[in-house]
């Protein structure tokens, strides 16, 4: 059935009508290969905002305070709640775990000088884990460790953009820093390509920061805690809990809703993921319609070509064929015209998502791909839809008598 | 060389029909080449058909779409024969009935009487035994129909057997026996 000569005899049949065969491998294709754009558009999509989710580690809870808007146990309203190191101790004690923190101090506008070059960036004072909770890449040298914020050491570690705008190509590992003020020696640099505001950074030991930016006052910005391996509901109980609780601690009414405030991310990732979960379907969706209402084309052209081929058939039975060799004529014919435009339809989409990719970069749209699992189950799809649609058509061409198909109207 | 006769609707191409294992047949009995074809299934039927029975129609019936001597090859493609091997015996046959010539040409660009003699040579080409003509020259005009029943009697001359149905008396007469059906009995022999 699979020889040479059979494909030869399909090869015939399909050249010999033109049309026919345009018609129907210009839906296939088109089919193909609107699913194929649709997923690079989705993909696209996907890849942007998992990219904005890049800057900051997924698994970790960000807790900030602000001016409370709702008197409680006596306190007026708009009182700015200020987070204190023993209230951070006092938050890891009511945690089971503590899988990873770190405290943070903002200063902006540090006026920091090089040789004769000067800019004015924001310091950041931070624990170790800071890196991993920021999903900071490390480019060169070392992020801050234990010793400097236990020792309070004069080490800075720089984004990109200050290396750009302060260093200009020179190397700025081992080389020293004024940072307001106060010589600091670079050990190391980093580059989050995620976010562009985080690479004008300057990230100094927390114990550093305190003293020198904030005159040794005890004031946690924000806190960061680190979920590791939690289990989602897990960290949306956690966070709740320890809301509350911390609500209590600092007398902010519990409906307040500025006092005090925490953000899972983990939470916010897995509502994005659903959101994920409901574009990809909807592409899918799409796209197997579209290649649906193709096969259905395909169906229909097919019917009407074994209408017009009913002599041709009888001929062939009268001539020896068996019914066999006629459906699988009908079948192999469908599925080599699928196949052959379905690739077709593949290769134009991937080509296009290819040529545009390069020229697109925006935020929530990088990337535009097609995965090549989904080429090859939009192929399988082609190839049961092929049969399919083949066989119906076929099983009609041999229960036509020869007697029937020969007689002359 | 044996003609069937009978007017319209009277069962003669159901006869041929059933002597050309395109159709089963209930009662009686039908004997090729020492066997019963009662109860054939489709795939014997097509083994018998391709190795006993050559047709040829009177709507000649070619593949638009292949040329003549592709035409010619088709039933040798049935019988598993190799593209080198079918496309040498067609230009044999096609050489037989005088279209040598012809063979490049597809069915469109040939006149009546030489489409139905590249029908009779492909009936030719599986070297059958019998050969069943439903109405050879009901297309044609008299002096092509004459010239093809010359062909069929030469073939028959040759030891093949012919089954030829027509209605046209004169047609009739230039084979060896005439059968008479009417109202699917058989009336005079």
């Amino acid at each position: 059935m699979f020889n040479r000569d059979t494909w030869l005899e399909i090869a015939h049949t399909v050249l010999s009508h033109p049309l026919r065969t345009a018609l129907t491998g210009v839906s296939i294709a088109l089919g193909v290969f609107i699913l194929v754009v649709m997923q690079g558009l989705g993909f696209g999509l996907q890849n942007g905002v998992e990219n904005q989710f890049a800057d900051d580690a997924v698994n970790s809870i960000w807790v900030q305070t602000g001016r409370t808007q709702l008197a409680y146990k006596g306190r007026q309203a708009n009182k700015q709640v200020k987070i204190k190191e023993n209230d951070v101790e006092a938050l890891f004690a009511e945690m089971d775990t503590v899988y990873s923190f770190s405290r943070r101090i903002r200063k902006w506008g540090v006026q920091m000088e090089h040789g004769d070059q000067v800019g004015s960036y924001a310091v950041r004072g931070v624990d170790p884990d800071h890196q991993m909770l920021e999903n900071t890449k490390i480019i060169d040298g070392r992020y801050i460790n234990q010793r400097d914020v236990d020792e309070e050491t004069k080490v800075v570690v720089l984004g990109q953009t200050i290396i750009d705008e302060v260093y200009k190509g020179e190397n700025p590992l081992g080389t020293h820093l004024t940072v307001g003020g106060v010589l600091f020696s670079v050990v190391g640099t980093f580059n989050d390509p995620a976010s562009r505001w985080e690479n004008k950074m300057a990230v100094v030991p927390y114990s550093t920061a305190k003293k020198l930016f904030r005159g040794g006052r005890d004031k946690v910005d924000q806190v960061i805690l680190g979920t590791g391996d939690m289990e989602i509901a897990n960290t949306i109980t956690l966070t709740d809990r320890l809301l509350g609780w911390m609500k209590e601690r600092k007398s902010v009414h519990p409906e307040d809703a500025r006092g005090v405030w925490m953000e899972n991310n983990n939470e916010e990732y897995q509502k994005y993921q659903n959101i994920f979960l409901g574009i990809e379907l909807f592409i899918w969706g799409i796209g197997l319609l579209t290649l649906l209402a193709g096969a259905v084309g395909v169906a229909n052209i097919l019917a009407i070509a074994v209408k017009e081929r009913t002599k041709e058939i009888g001929v062939r039975k009268a001539l020896g064929a068996t019914s066999i060799s006629i459906v699988g004529l009908v079948v192999q014919e469908s599925l080599a015209l699928m196949l052959v435009s379905g690739c077709l339809g593949l290769v134009l989409g991937v080509g296009l998502l290819e040529v545009v990719s390069p020229f697109v970069d925006h935020e929530y749209f990088q990337n535009p791909q097609v995965d090549f699992r989904i080429a090859l189950v939009a192929l399988g799809v082609l190839s049961v839809v092929g049969v399919v649609s083949g066989i119906g058509p076929a099983i009609r061409a041999v229960s036509i008598r020869p007697v029937e198909a020969l007689r002359d109207e | 060389m044996v003609s069937i006769m009978g007017s319209s609707g009277s069962g003669k191409s159901t006869l041929l029909n059933i002597l050309g294992l395109l159709d089963g047949y209930d009662s009686g009995e039908y004997l090729l080449a020492g066997e019963s074809m009662m109860g054939l299934n489709e795939r014997n039927a097509a083994k018998y058909r391709s190795r006993f029975l050559g047709f040829v129609f009177q709507s000649f019936n070619l593949v638009g779409f292949k040329t003549a001597m592709e035409n010619v090859a088709l039933p040798l493609y049935y019988q598993g024969v190799s593209r080198r091997e079918r496309n040498k015996r067609a230009l044999n046959y096609l050489k037989k009935v005088g279209l040598l010539d012809w063979a490049e040409h597809l069915p469109n660009q040939l006149s009546g009487g030489q489409k139905q003699r590249v029908a009779i040579a492909r009936a030719l080409v599986g070297k059958p035994k019998v050969i069943l003509a439903d109405e050879p020259t009901g297309a044609l005009d008299s002096k092509t129909s004459y010239e093809v029943m010359e062909l069929l009697r030469e073939l028959n001359n040759e030891g093949i057997t012919m089954v030829v149905v027509t209605h046209e008396q004169d047609i009739a007469e230039m084979c060896d026996r005439i059968i008479k059906i009417h109202d699917g009995q058989i009336a005079n022999v």
